[in-house]
């Protein structure tokens, strides 16, 4: 691997920075819109509606220029999983985490800019980005326009049904954001992956 | 010179001017008008024309000055007026003309009511229910037309019942005859005696149309009610014009009329009878408590006035609340601001309230036609000969009253442009489509109302134990604090027939259902029940059992002591209604009234712009609003009609609980799915808790 070619490309880095940020404004406005009472941290909960609405959106507009992205500089393919990814891959990765790492293995996946997720990264990302994303943004568009196409909005059941089913989504985010970061520190060094999301290199593994 | 001289008649043109506008402004403030401080200015009274010279006229038609005979509307005011179409309506009729079956049902009118209106439907307020024509037995005879005149014919306009009896019949003519000895239009139950006797109504005569109680600005209410309570319906007209001065009273009670009142050709002098549109105060003689602008608000005696405010608390008044003199409102400094805004705007009652074919007034809906306004309306002279008195109004909860005329007035809607003024609201159409402008425009009220109504156990008055909300003290002492009270908010269908959360009042009633007949339990056959025979001295005396049931060590049943705290004390008294008062199968039931309120509306700056007040776990939207104290436990609760889960008994004191009701509307923030809220942080847990223990597991094994 020539080691003058960054594991993430800036414009990777640029989309998963927007990508967390965007999400964990979204989460943070979440709790002030679902909890408005006891996390005012937006003022009122009118301004946290509004601002999960703008963030909403802003999230839509980096997901459609991640898949353009993607797409275009023909990287997609890091997010789909090949056959053993399901089985083989899954099995080692799994028992890398549950028993390897704490054994000082190395990690059963040398990541270069040609592989850089490992078998349940791409599963979890395929979940994520096709099931979940989706899910969060068309329940967040209906309930958005419940003043603009109510007929729609009632279609789907109203608030009774887009309202629990966004904050159900929303806790599964929550979720995948702590196990995200946690899992973040997995890496050679506790910090390297965090760094290597940063300056686009990683760190040579310790195992 | 020229120039001088040009100078001067410039000098004199404006002194001239200015002099006119000085001598003009003395003449606005001249003496006789309210000075201008005292009325908002966009209250001024409005320049009308006189309404032209009457003759007052009796039941023959000659002039009364001659023949000194009551006054007769068919014929003063039936000469010009179509007297049977104005009395066809609401305010004279009651409710007669809704006597359906079907439309009761249609409605949801319990099936024990004759009618949806006053006249005819039974509320827990006076627990009085008025007999219909098929009663056979005397035992279900309790409130007979006369009766129902005698009590409520005060408020109640004259004409339509108090001239026809059930079947039609125009009293004192050849056709009116009883049906049988029960006939409730020629009948009453005597109290003393337990008897239904006749009804003398050559004594009595009948009580045309008070054009009088609505169109003459000082028209005495409390005279009229005199005349209607001692059964002396004929001359209630003429009371209602005691304060006009063209009517006196002799000291043998005889009214006659005074000559000074009158023009030289014998009609009445224009200013004395001052015939004009209902004013303010001519609707509160019966509506509520409504001014223009007044800073002291009359204690009321319970059960005579301002029925409308004693139900929910609303004042319609222009007057800001903190410079109210009397009753002593807590808090009053801080609240500068109008007991209604609408009335502080100079609105009356009738520019919402109007008659439906006013072509001034009058909605030209045509939806099939798309026409907002269809400036071709209705001739002024038809509308002078029958102006429609069934009159524009909305639809509030529990009112069932003139129910074919239900939404016909303005909405909000049709006046205030809403969306253009709530920029600080998201989802504008969601708001306005789940709440009703009320909710957020009446966010506390700042008098009094009733709070309880409980028939179930008579106090030593032979009535009623009632308590109120929102004052301590006494309702008519000067001297007791109103506190006022928050609303507790229900759902009614707005004019789209889409469910709106509403504010409104709460009254509990307990009282004592006969199964067996299908309908409450009359108050005389409470009385029976409970005391020994009939009151000596107005004091009613409490049978032994009761006594021993509910008394104290002295023997003495006081609030406290009249409660059904124990399933013995329920048994005890359903035997006494089976024993003495032949009530087969009574059940004791608790009914929960909701009275909506759509008066006392603030502006913005008072209304409820704080969103978390809504959006939050302790939703002011289930507000847990006190209910009566001492509701006994495990009986059936009603709520408009059918039996619902609206109380919570699980606290110290009974409180509403709204949760079904509200149940269809989703409130961000305050409503919540209980497996999606513990799957969802179960979840977030179990991630958290596997991180802390997979790290834990690496720092300890050297893996980080």
């Amino acid at each position: 691997m020539n080691s003058s070619t960054p594991l993430y490309a800036l414009h990777e880095r640029i989309w998963h920075w927007l990508q967390a940020a965007s999400i964990i404004f979204l989460i943070l406005t979440g709790f002030a819109i679902h909890y408005p009472d006891r996390f005012g941290l937006f003022g009122s909960l009118a301004r946290a509606v509004r601002f999960h609405s703008w963030i909403g959106f802003a999230l839509l507009v980096n997901g459609f220029l991640g898949i353009f992205y993607h797409f275009t500089a023909e990287k997609y393919h890091h997010f789909l999983p090949r056959a053993d990814d399901f089985t083989e891959a899954a099995i080692r990765q799994i028992r890398f985490y549950l028993y390897g790492i704490f054994k000082g293995e190395k990690h059963p996946l040398e990541t270069d800019p040609r592989r850089k997720l490992n078998s349940i990264q791409k599963i979890t990302y395929l979940l994520l980005l096709n099931v979940l994303l989706p899910f969060q943004i068309i329940t967040g568009i209906l309930m958005w326009g419940a003043d603009r196409w109510p007929g729609l909005f009632n279609s789907f059941g109203g608030l009774w049904v887009l309202g629990p089913a966004h904050t159900l989504g929303a806790y599964l985010f929550l979720a995948f954001l702590a196990g995200h970061i946690y899992l973040a520190t997995t890496g050679s060094t506790p910090l390297s992956l965090l760094r290597a999301m940063f300056t686009g290199f990683e760190e040579p593994s310790r195992g | 010179m020229k120039r001088e001289g040009m100078c001067r008649v410039r000098f004199g043109r404006i002194t001239a001017f200015w002099t006119s506008i000085a001598i003009l402004s003395l003449f606005v403030n001249a003496p006789g008008q309210e000075p201008s401080t005292a009325m908002p200015a966009a209250s001024k009274p409005v320049a009308k024309l006189p309404h032209p010279a009457i003759v007052l006229k009796d039941e023959d038609g000659h002039n009364v000055l001659e023949s000194g005979k009551p006054i007769s509307t068919r014929h003063t005011c039936g000469d010009c007026h179509d007297y049977d179409f104005i009395a066809n309506s609401f305010h004279f009729q009651q409710g007669k003309t809704e006597m359906d079956r079907a439309l009761l049902t249609s409605h949801g009118v319990a099936a024990f009511n004759q009618s949806p209106g006053m006249f005819g439907k039974f509320s827990i307020l006076p627990n009085r229910q008025l007999t219909g024509l098929d009663v056979k037995d005397v035992a279900d005879f309790d409130m007979s037309q006369p009766e129902w005149l005698t009590k409520c014919g005060v408020c109640h306009t004259g004409a339509g019942i108090s001239e026809f009896d059930l079947q039609g019949h125009k009293f004192l003519t050849a056709d009116a005859k009883p049906t049988g000895p029960l006939d409730p239009s020629y009948s009453i139950r005597d109290r003393e005696k337990g008897q239904v006797v006749p009804w003398d109504w050559n004594k009595s005569g009948i009580a045309e149309a008070d054009c009088f109680l609505c169109h003459t600005p000082k028209a005495s209410r409390g005279a009229r009610k005199k005349e209607m309570a001692v059964g002396d319906f004929r001359w209630a007209n003429n009371a209602t014009l005691l304060d006009t001065g063209i009517v006196s009273v002799q000291a043998d009670g005889k009214f006659i009329y005074n000559r000074a009142a009158f023009n030289q050709d014998g009609t009445v002098k224009p200013e004395a009878l001052d015939l004009s549109d209902p004013t303010l105060e001519n609707c509160a003689q019966c509506h509520g408590f409504t001014a223009r602008s007044t800073t002291t608000i009359q204690p009321i005696q319970h059960a005579d006035i301002m029925r409308g405010t004693e139900k929910s608390g609303w004042i319609y008044n222009g007057a800001k609340i903190s410079d109210t003199v009397s009753p002593n409102v807590i808090g009053k400094e801080k609240m500068r601001y109008p007991w209604d805004g609408h009335a502080a705007k100079g609105i009356v009652c009738i520019d919402c309230h109007f008659s439906v074919n006013n072509p001034g007034r009058m909605i030209h809906e045509d939806q099939k036609e798309h026409l907002l306004y269809k400036p071709s309306g209705e001739d002024i002279a038809v509308y002078l000969k029958q102006p429609n008195h069934n009159f524009a109004r909305g639809n509030i909860p529990p009112e069932t009253v003139n129910i074919n005329a239900h939404n016909t007035m303005r909405g909000c809607a049709d006046c205030h442009d809403a969306e253009k003024i709530h920029t600080f609201l998201p989802y504008k159409s969601r708001h306005f489509q789940a709440l009703a402008c009320q909710t957020c425009h009446i966010p506390s009220v700042h008098f009094w109302a009733y709070r309880s109504d409980d028939w179930a156990f008579l106090m030593d008055t032979g009535g009623s134990r009632i308590t109120y909300r929102g004052i301590d003290g006494g309702i008519v002492d000067p001297e007791s604090e109103v506190t006022g009270y928050s609303p507790a908010y229900m759902t009614s269908p707005g004019k789209d027939g889409n469910l709106q959360i509403r504010p409104t009042n709460l009254i509990s009633g307990v009282y004592w259902f006969d199964k067996a007949k299908g309908r409450p339990v009359f108050t005389w056959q409470m009385q029976t029940a409970f005391f020994e025979g009939l009151p000596a001295n107005g004091e009613w005396k409490y049978r032994p059992e009761v006594l021993k049931a509910f008394g104290d060590k002295d023997g003495i049943i006081d609030i406290p002591q009249g409660v059904y705290d124990t399933p013995e004390k329920i048994a005890l008294v359903k035997g006494l209604l089976q024993k003495y008062a032949a009530v087969e199968d009574p059940e004791l039931r608790i009914e929960i009234t909701p009275w909506a309120i759509s008066h006392s509306i603030v502006g913005k700056d008072q209304a409820i712009r704080d969103c978390v007040l809504c959006h939050s776990k302790n939703s002011i939207l289930h507000r847990p609003l006190d209910l009566d104290t001492f509701l006994p436990q495990s009986v059936p609760v009603t709520f408009r009609g059918k039996q619902a889960r609206v109380v919570n008994f699980e606290g110290k004191e009974p409180v509403f609980d709204n949760r079904e009701l509200l149940s269809s509307f989703y409130v961000v923030g305050s409503s919540r799915v209980a497996w999606v809220e513990w799957l969802g942080w179960i979840f977030f847990a179990a991630v958290v808790l596997f991180s802390i223990l997979h790290g834990a597991l690496r720092l300890l094994g050297g893996g980080l």
